[in-house]
């Protein structure tokens, strides 16, 4: 069997709070253990809301700045112990594409010298080569040199913006893009262009992908593999089709069940938000006993403030699809998007 | 087309931005005190040598307290019998020379400290600031006489004395920038592209530190020059019988209500050309900003 | 909230918007038409989503229905708020229906409120604006509206201050806020963009429940199309600045008449689609409103556009009873869904 790609392996987080006023700062525990393999030309989605430590999860990947503990081992190195540019050499094949695209070109630099600047780290000292290469690009992510090679960021747009990114991206010929919400800032038709494009790249290219996003029909879109987050940690991970069709932790079912549908079927009938009051306790710095959703969870019990749940295969399901509570959804409540029928 | 419906300041503004007559307004405050100083400078470094002027020292007290108009005086002479017109075109050299050489000191060495102690963590950073801190503390003349008194009077040592204080409010500035800059995600992505740290600070984070800097250095060049004339004036600065606005006001002062003009005309060379630098300053952080 | 059909109510509507149109002025170019013959209305107890992408005119239209402009910007056309014209009220007269008879949430609830005070003093100081309560009653009503919006421990919060806060419970401090005068017509714009797909859930049930029980009118302006599915009554979607298509929400996604609209539902993920499938893509970008078009200002984009298209507008009317659209070459009945369903 051939090895994963990208192997994670208890990767933990902190980050200090500073204090306000008396308030003496906690740490916030944005990564507690989280482990996660992607294999070559597959596309691994991380889904989670706002604290759930995804985009922390991309950086940690990428050491930027290197978790805590764990490790991160990329194309059978680990990354861990290296530095300057050892660092660099082994990371050059992991490449990131940002959520806002403006702010990810240098605001000063043309669009040919950002795309072209890998080459120039990876030692293309050839002028004229470069030049090709950056056109071939370009062109490769709809754009064109001689047309937009001069621009600067602010006379793009956000999707011209996040071509340029991606060029960039693939200018250093990467095994890996991780996608932090790349596509979140975009209009609706811009965003299914510059999808397309990803999509076009991963078949073309042999690329895989690490997607962070928060909308869960995006992710349904683009993922082989999907990871659910909460504070931290994993609730649940499998193939997309199965966790969809199947969702076996609560948390999961309740992002399914809050997405509001487009499809003809459920016109008329609105995503269940229940109507608790609005406490969301449940705060990183200070982040829940044993499992960290109980707090939410329509069928925590005592033994979930004692005990945290390990990410396990409940049985009889499919051995890939892994789910961390100790109480798991076993029947199917139809949220399945598949089915296309409603939850109650 | 090109703001993201989420920015919610924005309502359907395009991008692109015509080069025509929106800028008009904002252009005058720029070329018009840029074209201001570029005839203070021609006036002071290039007009005495395409024109014969009179030496603005060893005037001969025959020909002293001469008034303006006199032939071959355009403005008079001082009561040593230098010519004034000529004093004040080389004394306003002195003056342009420290305010670019106190602020090019500080930009390229104070920037470059405040860069790195911006970019790097920890030890190395904290003892920078802390250092630099220390000499931001003082009140800049004071500072400034201090070192003055102490290596003597001379233009180069008024240099060196304003640089002392140019040097950690530059750095202090490019610190505080850096440290904004420092994460923003192109220089995460150059990092990413294997763009060692030294081409990181240079090619990414100077240039865009520069429009900064630069209205600093501009109007920091004003104070400068003020600086030296007040240190030419207690005669810290440049010595007599050498021309300086500031030691032309001190000499004046002595014969103020009698002849006002001796201290006038240096006064109001001083203020215009410092006010031309806080005007263009200011044309160019508004330009830049607005970008 | 079921979803009525739009027949003109025997009432008058809370919210009259007729052929509104927004010019801007930007210094030193040329006029741009942000907004060109807008016309709907919304009627009392029910939800109008307004959908665009950006620079299609929807933040303009609702700003000037809240007289938000800025000064460079003009507005034309008649805006009626129970039959009170808005357009063109002094400041101070504006002032008194802000607040009272319509009011107006955003995205970003940490720019709307103070982080300096603490928010049962903004809420308490919204109340006293438009009534004469006192301090102590406006300090009961505060309290009241949390409970309201279902805040928890809504005595408590009253002394605390912004950042202590999540963005969803912001969010629900800003609904309180709006609502603390009972407000006719909710304008809500963008307003759960910026939360998590649980809390936005939460929001929208919310203010469908405040809906139902207060009457009120709410005119949502978003860019998601699921969000518009499933909770408004009626959909207007704007580009370039005007209303390419509006209908009952029923109606439209099930018989889609205007190829934006559709190339809109098609490029939207869905969960019913498996991975990897390419989405319909519809290349270029809108157009540049500071240029007058002729003819239909998607023309150069659509995959049935043919010359007609770009010499002629084509009119916007009503071809089939409560569905309005400007197109000359229309999608036949259904056939989005049956695209959907083919894929």
């Amino acid at each position: 069997m051939t090895e994963p790609l990208l192997q994670a392996r208890g990767l933990v987080q902190e980050f200090p709070v500073r204090g306000q006023g008396g308030v003496h700062g906690g740490v916030v525990q944005a990564l507690s253990g989280v482990s996660l393999d992607i294999v070559r030309g597959e596309t691994l989605s991380v889904v989670g809301e706002t604290g759930s430590g995804k985009s922390t999860l991309a950086r940690c990947v990428m050491q930027a700045p290197p978790p805590k503990s764990g490790d991160v081992v990329f194309q059978g190195t680990s990354l861990g112990p290296l530095r300057g540019a050892a660092l660099r050499d082994a990371r050059r094949s992991m490449q990131m594409i940002f959520q806002d695209p403006y702010t990810s070109l240098d605001p000063l630099w043309s669009v040919a010298r950002i795309v072209a600047e890998p080459l120039v780290a990876a030692g293309m000292r050839d002028r004229a080569k470069r030049r090709q290469r950056v056109g071939e690009l370009l062109e490769q992510v709809g754009l064109d040199v001689s047309v937009h090679g001069r621009r600067r960021a602010r006379e793009l747009s956000g999707g011209q913006c996040q071509r340029v990114a991606i060029a960039r991206a693939l200018a250093a010929s990467p095994a890996l893009i991780i996608a932090d919400e790349a596509v979140s800032s975009l209009d609706v038709l811009v965003q299914a262009q510059v999808l397309n494009l990803l999509e076009g790249l991963r078949t073309t290219l042999g690329l895989s992908y690490l997607f962070i996003a928060h909308d869960l029909a995006l992710v349904k879109q683009v993922s082989d593999r999907v990871a659910v987050m909460y504070l931290g940690r994993l609730c649940e991970t499998g193939p997309a089709d199965e966790v969809y069709a199947h969702p076996r932790h609560p948390y999961t079912v309740e992002l399914l069940d809050a997405v509001p549908r487009v499809e003809q079927a459920e016109l008329g009938k609105r995503p269940s938000g229940d109507l608790p009051a609005a406490g969301e306790a449940a705060s990183p710095v200070n982040p829940p006993s044993g499992c960290r959703f109980r707090t939410r969870c329509p069928r925590a019990q005592s033994r979930c403030a004692a005990e945290t749940p390990v990410l396990a295969a409940p049985s009889g399901a499919d051995p890939g699809h892994l789910v961390a509570c100790h109480f798991p959804v076993t029947v199917d409540a139809p949220t399945a998007a598949a089915s296309g029928t409603v939850a109650g | 087309m090109t703001i993201p419906a989420s920015n919610a300041a924005a309502i359907a503004v395009p991008a692109q931005r015509s080069r025509a007559r929106g800028r008009l307004r904002q252009s005058l405050y720029i070329y018009l005190p840029a074209a201001l100083l570029i005839l203070i400078i021609f006036m002071c470094f290039i007009y005495p040598l395409i024109v014969s002027v009179p030496a603005p020292v060893g005037g001969s007290v025959l020909n002293a307290d001469l008034p303006a108009g006199t032939p071959g005086h355009l403005l008079g002479t001082d009561d040593s019998g230098n010519d004034l017109f000529s004093r004040l075109l080389y004394g306003g050299r002195v003056s342009l020379e420290v305010g670019a050489a106190t602020q090019v000191i500080g930009l390229v060495l104070g920037g470059l400290i405040g860069m790195v102690a911006g970019y790097s963590r920890g030890l190395l950073s904290a003892v920078l600031m802390r250092v630099l801190d220390i000499f931001i503390a003082f009140p800049s003349l004071v500072l400034a006489l201090a070192i003055a008194e102490g290596l003597g009077p001379g233009e180069l040592h008024v240099i060196w004395a304003l640089s002392f204080y140019s040097v950690p409010a530059f750095a202090r500035l490019a610190r505080g920038a850096t440290l904004r800059l420092r994460d923003q995600n192109y220089m995460l992505a150059a990092s990413m592209s294997g763009t060692p740290r030294w081409r990181i600070i240079l090619f990414h984070l100077a240039p865009n530190l520069l429009p900064q800097q630069l209205t600093f250095a501009l109007l920091g060049a004003g104070v400068a020059i003020i600086q030296e004339g007040a240190l030419s004036f207690l005669s810290l600065g440049v010595p007599p019988p050498g021309a300086s606005w500031g030691n032309m006001i001190a000499s004046g002062m002595n014969t103020l209500s009698v002849r006002p003009s001796l201290v006038l005309l240096p006064s109001l060379a001083l203020l215009i050309t410092v006010v031309a630098l806080n005007l263009l300053g200011d044309g160019l952080r508004a330009r830049w900003s607005a970008r | 909230m079921t979803a009525a059909p739009v027949t003109g109510p025997a009432s008058t509507p809370v919210l009259e918007v007729k052929d509104l149109s927004v010019r801007f002025r930007p210094r030193g170019r040329s006029e741009v038409h942000a907004v060109s013959g807008l016309n709907y209305s919304v009627p009392a107890g029910h939800t109008v989503a307004i959908i665009g992408e950006s620079g299609s005119g929807k933040t303009a239209s609702s700003r000037a229905i809240m007289g938000l402009l800025p000064r460079s910007a003009q507005a034309s056309g008649s805006v009626l708020l129970s039959g009170t014209e808005l357009l063109g009220l002094s400041p101070r007269a504006l002032r008194k229906h802000r607040g009272r008879d319509v009011a107006m949430i955003f995205q970003d609830p940490a720019r709307s409120l103070n982080p300096t005070m603490k928010i049962g003093p903004q809420i308490a100081e919204a109340v006293r604006t438009h009534t004469k309560m006192s301090r102590a009653e406006a300090r009961e009503r505060a309290i009241e509206l949390f409970t309201l919006v279902r805040l928890s421990a809504p005595a408590q919060r009253y002394d605390e201050y912004p950042h202590q806060l999540s963005g969803g419970m912001r969010q629900r401090v800003m609904i309180a806020m709006a609502l603390s005068c009972s407000p006719k017509l909710l304008i809500a714009d963008e307003a759960t963009t910026a939360l998590d797909v649980t809390t936005q859930a939460q929001i929208m049930r919310l203010l469908a429940e405040l809906q139902e029980r207060l009457g009120m009118a709410i005119l949502m302006i978003s860019h998601d199309l699921g969000l518009a599915a499933s909770y408004a009554d009626e959909v207007v979607v704007m580009y370039a600045g005007r209303t390419v298509e509006h209908a009952p929400v029923r109606e439209l996604f099930r018989n889609v008449r205007m190829p934006y609209t559709s190339a809109l539902l098609g490029a939207v993920p869905r969960l019913d689609r498996a991975a990897h499938t390419p989405l319909p893509v519809i290349q270029g970008r809108p157009p540049d409103l500071s240029v007058e078009l002729a003819g239909c200002p998607f023309a150069p984009r659509c995959p049935r556009a043919d010359e007609r298209c770009s010499e002629q507008r084509p009119p916007f009317a009503e071809h089939k009873q409560g569905h309005w659209y400007a197109c000359w070459y229309p999608l036949p009945d259904g056939e989005q869904a049956a695209a959907a369903g083919a894929r």
